[in-house]
């Protein structure tokens, strides 16, 4: 498991160059920056979706789509801001792109895939039922406590992103830890890893 | 966390303390209020504890299918490209949105198209029976047979048979001895001739249109009226306008013998300045030898029809039929004989529409003496104005409200069923 909380770009050595020069380069044709740029960034950018979407494969196939779309804008880059800010504000399109489609598709195919899939079965019962309830808080605030958690963003960062207030990014952010704290600590009801599988059975 | 005077640092402040949000100046105030207070240092412990519940949600590591696609790409785009990487084709989903409204906006701009062409062939198909007929009454009006654009009625040689000419197509050259018999017409530049070679004068109605300003309109009015008798002529419509702060104005249709109406234009110029002036002629010769043609068919056919009448015998619905038909003929006589003195009628009389604008001084009125039933005008309009949108709106909603709320029915609900399904779909994910 690679799933550990840091800041891609502050694990890089001084000698290895930014994460903004580094796609610099790599706009300007240098295949070893856009290694290093992968090598920071696929994780934390599997993590991003792996945490929004349900299905391990769709994750994988969006992190593909962002790493794809980084490519081909790579002409037009412009370091302006961080990388980092960059990359998932491309996330975010594409995640928001996907989730309309499958928001479309449901309107005539019946449940969405989040409800197909309640779980990776078999994972730990406390990624479950994390997973749940963060999945009962509001849209926003549900986004805005997982750029801070996961992907460690700072709240302007998070601003920039979702193009709030500061002061709105703090505000919600408080209110999602408190919602959450109250649902991690109500009991559950029963085993929710063996209630995802009879959901999966039946 | 109740007051401000209790706590001094606000819970989000601690929040934000935790994530490392706060100034140098301010972490320090509230590290040392953490200290002593310990309900803020709970909540404080509370975020780490969240915090580190949220670290077991881990993710598995990326799967190297996913690496060896994307560097495949990279690989692809670098070499290729040298750095500038171009956009990729479209990827085609049958969920994309995007697809759906193009293909819908097409749909909507196919169904206009169509409708557009079928409407076109709808008009197109009335357009040729009417096109030479329109050519050979254009090549009438100049006084020209067009080449390529024959006259639509049948047996022309008939139709320009002297027996049917009036008096008026008679030959003017000498020794032509009235009525031509058993020649055909040719028009050419306005003349006409028949086949041996002799020429008739055209009949031309004219007309004219004059436009003259005036210092007195009641002056004017007075002269024309002179004038007219003057010259024999007289007027088939007139009308005078004197509508308040507007120039006076007279508008009228004269009728002056053809003969005549040099002299008439000339003393109608004299009545004040002349604005405007035209003159035209129309060439209805052919048109009126048409017509006498097409009389004395029909007269012939009448006669047919009477000496069917006294001459056969037959069962009762023989006989009802013909004199149907003779009742048809004789009907359509008339109308061509009334037609046929109209037509000569503009040749004999030719046609001068007149306008005379008096010159207009505006004189100062005050309008507060009209104001206070220009207001009560004002009111009673706008009462009947919003009445009559009240109406208007009750009868729409009469005449057409059920098909509306049929169309709702068959739109609005299924759209917004729709859009509630993919808003609850959305918020699950």
């Amino acid at each position: 498991m690679d799933g550990t909380i840091r800041k891609p770009g502050a694990a890089k050595s001084a000698d290895e160059g930014s994460d903004e020069e580094l796609m610099v380069a790599f706009s300007r044709g240098s295949r070893d920056a856009f290694d290093e740029l992968f090598l920071r960034y696929k994780q934390p950018l599997f993590g991003f979706f792996r945490r929004r979407v349900a299905d391990a494969a769709q994750a994988e196939e969006l992190t593909q789509e962002s790493f794809i779309a980084v490519i081909r804008a790579s002409s037009r880059y412009q370091p302006s801001a961080l990388f980092r800010t960059y990359l998932y504000a491309i996330g975010l399109k594409i995640l928001g792109a996907h989730r309309r489609k499958a928001a479309f598709r449901a309107c005539f195919t019946g449940t969405p895939d989040a409800y197909r899939e309640p779980a990776a079965l078999g994972d730990l019962e406390t990624e479950y039922s994390l997973r749940q309830a963060v999945g009962k808080l509001d849209r926003l605030e549900r986004e805005i406590l997982l750029l801070r958690e996961f992907e460690q963003l700072s709240y302007a960062e998070i601003g920039e992103l979702l193009h709030l207030p500061v002061n709105t990014v703090r505000s919600r952010l408080f209110r999602a830890r408190q919602a959450l704290h109250g649902l991690l600590a109500a009991p559950a009801p029963s085993s929710s890893v063996e209630q995802a599988r009879i959901e999966e059975r039946s | 966390m109740n007051t401000a005077a209790a706590h001094p640092v606000a819970p989000e402040e601690i929040m934000a303390f935790f994530d490392g949000e706060l100034s140098a100046a301010d972490a320090q105030a509230v590290a040392v209020h953490l200290d002593g207070c310990s309900a803020c240092a709970s909540l404080a412990a509370q975020f780490r504890g969240l915090s580190q519940s949220l670290a077991g949600w881990s993710v598995s590591p990326v799967s190297q299918k996913l690496e060896e696609a994307v560097n495949n790409f990279a690989d692809k785009a670098v070499v290729k490209s040298e750095g500038r990487i171009p956009y990729a084709p479209f990827r085609f989903s049958i969920w994309n949105w995007r697809l759906w409204a193009f293909g819908g906006m097409s749909a909507v701009a196919g169904v206009l198209l169509l409708v557009c062409i079928v409407f076109l062939r709808i008009y197109y198909e009335d357009r040729p029976a009417q096109k030479p007929m329109a050519m050979a009454q254009l090549s009438r009006n100049n006084g020209e047979v067009a080449a390529g654009y024959p006259p639509p009625q049948p047996a022309k040689s008939q139709m320009y048979n002297s027996l049917a000419v009036p008096s008026r197509m008679t030959t003017r050259a000498p020794g032509g001895g009235g009525a031509s018999t058993g020649a055909g017409f040719g028009v050419i530049g306005g003349m006409v001739g028949d086949l041996s070679g002799k020429t008739v004068a055209p009949m031309i109605a004219r007309a004219a249109s004059l436009t003259i300003t005036v210092k007195d309109l009641t002056a004017a009015r007075v002269s024309l009226d002179t004038m007219l008798a003057r010259h024999h002529g007289y007027s088939a419509q007139l009308t005078v306008e004197s509508a308040a702060h507007a120039p006076r104005s007279l508008t009228a249709s004269l009728r002056i013998p053809a003969s005549d109406l040099s002299n008439a234009i000339g003393d109608l110029k004299t009545l004040g300045r002349v604005e405007k002036e035209s003159q035209s002629g129309e060439d209805v010769s052919q048109q009126h030898a048409d017509l006498a043609e097409r009389l004395k068919t029909a007269r012939v056919t009448e006669e047919r029809f009477r000496g069917i009448l006294q001459q056969r015998t037959g069962n009762i619905s023989d006989v009802l039929e013909v004199e149907e038909s003779i009742a048809r003929v004789r009907g359509e006589i008339e109308s061509m004989e009334a037609e046929q003195t109209g037509l000569e009628h503009r040749v004999d009389f030719a046609t001068v529409d007149l306008q005379i604008n008096e010159e207009f001084k505006e004189e100062i009125n005050s309008p507060l003496a009209s104001f206070s039933p220009r207001l009560h005008n004002a009111f009673v309009a706008g009462y009947r104005n919003a009445a009559e949108t009240v109406v208007g709106i009750f009868l729409f909603l009469v005449e057409y409200g059920l098909s509306i709320l049929i169309w709702i029915a068959i739109v609005v609900f299924p759209t917004i069923f729709i859009w509630r399904r993919y808003e609850k779909a959305r918020s699950t994910m």
